[in-house]
């Protein structure tokens, strides 16, 4: 059964998902490029609201540091180097078509899954949310290996950035 | 070209017309505000009675505040008044007047002396009437939208920062286990407004300003939070307030001394004041990201700057020098006013007489020896909990 939106924190999620989906899609569409990458910070930050809704306070803080902080800075500053008349607006053609296609497909296949899902019935969840405790007592018992793992390609991900700078600046000299 | 010129006749009717066009059209909204919208929100009003008692007796104002909820056990009184805005707003002017008169009295100057009677006490009074009087001006090639928020957004992230910082046991805004952690979210988002800030001037001097901060900031951010995960485990606690109960045997910064001095040196970093002003390094680029700013636009930024110096000292205090602790004859919080008082001298201290250090100086500095320090206290601080030291 429907209900009408009347109590706060459905009303606050609202809101954040329409600030979220508005600055998401003005993110692809804005003409200016500094606009868009500050539209992507913004709905970020609209994700990290919606995980405080979801009483994830250290998911949100994460979210903050790590994509904000870092990301969204990392991009905003690779676009402000840029000049922006290299970006010129592609032709349409057939891709337009097949990407409307294909786009328009995923939404269908991802709302039927949502709308099947019985997801639909809001509710109010009995469990209290896991503290940060938990979450850390977890990652180094029974993740162990996959946090290892993931540290691990992390590592290397960066050593193989150093070598390529270095390749390249001996090669410029 | 034909300019015109005010004269004072003329301002007198100006401001004349404007006050008679209030008078006449204000009645048509404060009145069916005050008889239609407060009595559907059912707001109790006080009459005209009680309110001239209470413009005569302030005690008698309270029950009122009271009744409306804003009272000074409310969230709205906590964030606007009390551990919230004002107050830190009042200490960073504070600060700013006591920096001048420090860095003068070290360098036998006299600094601030006739604005007031006392050693030019109201000094910070003048310099904000001088920024409200002052026009704000924009670049003509400026980005519109983002030059005039950029200053705003600025201080919401500053005053952001006080919302989970306790002053005392019973003083704070919000609670939070994570408490530690979200200061911290919140400075990392500082390089976006100082970007949108420099790219919106369209000023080389204020872009090259910008992608200095921006390179310091990254570098220094790293840093400041692995000095901290020392801390962390020996306290056991993400919370500041169980950081500081954590404390009651050693303050932190014996154990800690190591980690203590990385985050006073990165926090330097942070706030872009003296050995690591590159960003706004006025001998090479006029005033770095600031440059375009005049007016109130200014007064905003460097208001947020020093609220953000507040808050990081408080943060200081808190984790490193027990925060609210001490002997009982005075109040907790009166412990943490002295403690800060000591903390904001020795961080204005350096600024009257270090030198600028070079931009190649401060990413080796930041990347190469702070981490590598960090680290070091990291396993220092292993080592204290292995042996029990304050757990």
């Amino acid at each position: 059964m429907r209900r009408a939106v009347h109590t706060m924190p459905e009303a606050l999620f609202l809101a954040v998902a329409v600030i979220t989906i508005a600055s998401a899609i003005l993110a692809l569409e804005s003409r200016e490029l500094v606009y868009g990458a500050v539209a992507l910070a913004v709905s970020f930050l609209g994700v990290a609201a919606v995980f405080v809704l979801l009483d994830a306070i250290f998911l949100a803080v994460m979210q903050v540091l790590v994509y904000i902080g870092s990301i969204a800075v990392l991009i905003i500053f690779v676009v402000m180097l840029v000049r922006r008349e290299k970006w010129v607006s592609m032709p349409a053609g057939k891709e337009r078509i097949l990407g409307v296609i294909a786009s328009v497909s995923l939404l269908a296949f991802v709302g039927f899954v949502v709308l099947d899902s019985g997801l639909t019935e809001t509710f109010i969840s009995t469990v209290t949310p896991p503290s940060f405790f938990e979450i850390g007592r977890q990652l180094v018992t029974e993740y162990g290996l996959s946090l290892q793992i993931l540290g691990l390609v992390l590592a290397l991900a960066v050593i193989g950035a150093l070598t390529m700078a270095k390749v390249e600046a001996t090669r410029n000299k | 070209m034909k300019f015109w010129v005010e004269t004072f006749e003329d301002f007198l009717k100006r401001i004349i017309v404007i006050v008679f066009w209030l008078l006449l059209l204000l009645p048509f909204v404060i009145f069916p505000f005050i008889f239609i919208v407060v009595p559907a929100l059912g707001i109790p009003l006080p009459n005209a009675n009680q309110i001239l008692t209470a413009l005569l007796d302030p005690l008698k104002a309270l029950p009122l505040v009271n009744d409306l909820g804003l009272g000074p056990s409310s969230l709205f009184f906590k964030i606007a008044a009390f551990p919230g805005f004002t107050f830190a707003a009042l200490v960073a002017t504070g600060i700013i007047l006591y920096e001048r008169k420090l860095l003068a009295k070290i360098q036998v100057r006299v600094g601030p002396l006739y604005a007031g009677r006392f050693e030019g006490i109201l000094q910070p009074i003048a310099d904000l009437v001088k920024l409200l009087f002052k026009e704000l001006l924009v670049p003509a090639k400026a980005d519109k939208t983002f030059f005039f928020i950029a200053p705003s957004l600025s201080l919401a992230l500053a005053t952001a920062l006080l919302a989970v910082i306790p002053l005392a046991p019973d003083i704070f805004i919000a609670r939070s286990e994570l408490s530690l952690l979200i200061p911290f979210a919140i400075i990392g988002l500082t390089p976006l407004v100082i970007l949108i800030a420099a790219w919106a001037s369209s000023n080389k001097f204020a872009f090259i300003g910008g992608l200095r901060a921006l390179h310091q900031l990254i570098a220094y951010e790293i840093p400041m939070m692995i000095s901290l995960v020392g801390v962390v485990i020996l306290s056991g606690s993400l919370d500041l307030f169980g950081i500081v109960e954590a404390q009651r045997g050693l303050w932190f910064i014996f154990p800690q001394l190591l980690g203590a001095s990385i985050f006073y040196v990165t926090m330097l970093s942070e706030l872009e004041r003296i050995p690591f002003d590159l960003p706004e390094a006025d001998t090479e680029l006029v005033a770095g990201w600031l440059t375009e700013y005049s007016g109130m636009h200014f007064g905003l930024l460097q208001l947020a700057n020093y609220i953000k110096f507040y808050a990081l000292a408080v943060l200081f205090t808190l984790i490193f020098l027990g925060g609210w602790l001490g002997p009982a004859f005075l109040p907790p919080f009166a412990w943490l006013l002295i403690k800060l008082f000591f903390v904001i001298t020795f961080m204005l201290l350096p600024r009257a007489f270090m030198p600028r250090v070079r931009m190649d100086q401060l990413i080796r500095l930041g990347w190469v020896w702070l981490i590598m320090l960090a680290f070091v206290n990291l396993f220092i601080a292993l080592l204290e909990a292995s042996i029990g030291m304050i757990l």
